[in-house]
């Protein structure tokens, strides 16, 4: 991870993000990537690649430390089956400038 | 230190928040002004730029306190397609002297500098805190509950007779609150942005500025790859903003990454001349609410207000003036609601009323139609993008022609794209919506 695909620069050296210890991000059901969801969107529309698919465990990673909170996963989720809350106050993402 | 009882509490330290932070502040109420990040702006992003109508209102002396990258004497619209761009674009010198017209910042100087405003008012800020609930109160036999305060993230309660939320796009406690609708795809777009820092003579170069000045340039067709939505960009001080964004459900159902989008916009031979050589400083997203009239939530209820973002209060490019405003009005009907001692419903629709009337709001309201014609026609703009190159094209390129057969030409392409007729509407309806830009 951290490759944007054909482009092999990672965006997200530029950016500081203060992980909280537990994740702000749940998938509800992972049944539901698994049987019903066969685009996963989730891998593409999010800026920051917070969600892969793994084929090895059928089911979608969330590594919550990448996350910008720009607030498009809970939406972008056809099955709205992405919780999303926002991490403790003064965790996270954090615009230097 | 931090007391548990305020006279109002405002939810988040974004332009909304603060500005009603300030202006209740001003008329002495007491206030607590809660932003969960590090500092006011550490998570904010926009394009963008600020309007000097709206920051005036607020900030009488602004011009000599903002943090302001540069002041914008040109608006530039390009109509990309791979290979070639049509432009157009309004320089104006007038903007380059006082009053001025709009500003390039950065929000996390802006948003930060607002706060301290309001703090110097005399509000409470209190950073680093999420708010986690509300807090309500049953006030008789016959009546329902009123908002009375904010729990925070841990347990901690603050009471307020009136609680402003200012909370952003995500509008959590609105929701919680019950004010507003469930949210889909379709009525957010979703941005990404670099800022590229390159030394401020070679941007005053590049962009035919002299010191100071600034310009926006707006990119519809090529960026977004047949989504609707746009390319921009922005001059600061010594780093160019360059965005890309679309509306969320295209985004998904087209396959498109927003980060791909804005990567390969860079490598646009139009704009990569523009940033070469620069070095990526920041990098960043956010979905901008794009939902309309008819899906502005509740905006009031017993002990409590919704302003800016959370209030769908968008409107064209018009975001952090509407967020301004509304907290603006927020104030005002705070104030009022104080010297009554009523914060009921009925006494906080006064709020309703002020928004009603705001220019913002009433574009939203006539922009209904437009918004619905792209709904059906997603590739319009990317059309017309298309239509203009291609004529433009025709027109410029030189062979042995006769002036007749090169008309009879650009007739030809325009036909091969599409019928006429479509090509009018989308033009019609794109002027429509561009009204508002």
């Amino acid at each position: 991870m951290g490759a944007f695909g054909k482009n092999k620069e990672n965006p997200l050296q530029y950016v500081r993000i203060k992980p909280a210890e537990k994740s702000h991000i749940k998938i509800k059901d992972r049944n539901t990537c698994l049987d019903n969801c066969e685009n996963k969107p989730c891998t593409y529309y999010c800026p920051a690649r917070v969600y892969s698919w793994s084929g090895e465990k059928q089911a979608i990673m969330v590594d919550y430390s990448r996350c910008m909170e720009c607030g498009a996963c809970p939406w972008g989720c056809p099955y709205n089956n992405i919780y999303w809350e926002f991490p403790p106050g003064g965790y996270g993402v954090h615009y230097e400038i | 230190m931090g007391h548990d009882r305020y006279d109002v509490i405002i939810v988040g330290a974004g332009p909304a928040g603060s500005t009603a932070a300030k202006i209740c502040a001003e008329s002495n109420l007491s206030v607590a002004l809660i932003e969960k990040g590090e500092y006011p702006g550490s998570k904010n992003m926009f394009g963008g730029s600020v309007f000097r109508a709206a920051l005036e209102e607020i900030i009488p002396d602004f011009l000599e306190k903002a943090p302001i990258e540069r002041k914008v004497i040109r608006e530039v619209l390009f109509f990309m397609e791979a290979d070639s761009v049509v432009e157009i674009g309004f320089t104006s010198y007038k903007f380059a002297q006082p009053p001025y017209n709009t500003f390039t910042v950065i929000r996390s100087r802006f948003d930060r500098w607002l706060a301290g405003m309001a703090e110097e008012a005399g509000a409470h800020l209190m950073n680093s805190t999420l708010v986690e609930d509300l807090i309500y109160k049953k006030e008789g036999p016959f009546s329902g509950r009123k908002v009375a305060g904010v729990i925070l993230e841990d347990g901690r309660k603050i009471y307020s007779d009136l609680v402003i939320l200012a909370e952003g796009a995500m509008a959590s406690l609105a929701r919680k609150a019950g004010l507003r609708k469930k949210y889909s795809a379709d009525l957010f777009t979703l941005y990404v942005k670099e800022l590229i820092a390159l030394p401020e003579e070679v941007i005053n170069a590049r962009f035919n500025l002299e010191k100071g000045e600034g310009m926006n340039i707006g990119m519809v067709g090529y960026p977004t790859a047949g989504a609707i939505g746009k390319g921009g960009i922005w001059v600061n001080k010594d780093t160019i903003s360059i965005i890309v964004g679309a509306y969320l459900n295209q985004l998904t159902k087209n396959g498109l990454n927003p980060y791909q989008l804005l990567s390969r916009l860079k490598e646009h031979p139009a704009i990569k001349p523009l940033i070469q050589g620069g070095k990526t400083v920041q990098y960043m997203s956010k979905i901008i609410p794009k939902g309309g009239y008819n899906n502005i939530p509740e905006l009031y209820d017993d002990g409590i207000i919704i302003t800016g973002d959370g209030g769908m209060l968008v409107s064209g490019r018009h975001g952090t003036d509407a967020a301004m405003l509304s907290g603006k009005y927020a104030a005002e009907t705070a104030i009022q609601a104080k010297t009554s001692g009523d914060f009921s419903k009925k006494t906080l629709s006064a709020y309703e009323g002020k928004i009603n009337n705001s220019f913002f709001f009433n574009n939203l309201k006539v922009n209904r139609r437009a918004a619905g014609y792209y709904k059906k026609y997603p590739d319009a703009d990317f059309l017309i993008s298309k239509i203009l190159n291609e004529i433009t094209y025709e027109f410029f390129k030189e062979g042995m022609q006769t002036q007749e057969e090169k008309l009879q030409m650009m007739l030809e392409k325009l036909k091969q794209i599409q019928p006429l007729t479509k090509s009018a509407k989308d033009f019609y309806n794109a002027a429509l919506n561009w009204r508002f830009y």
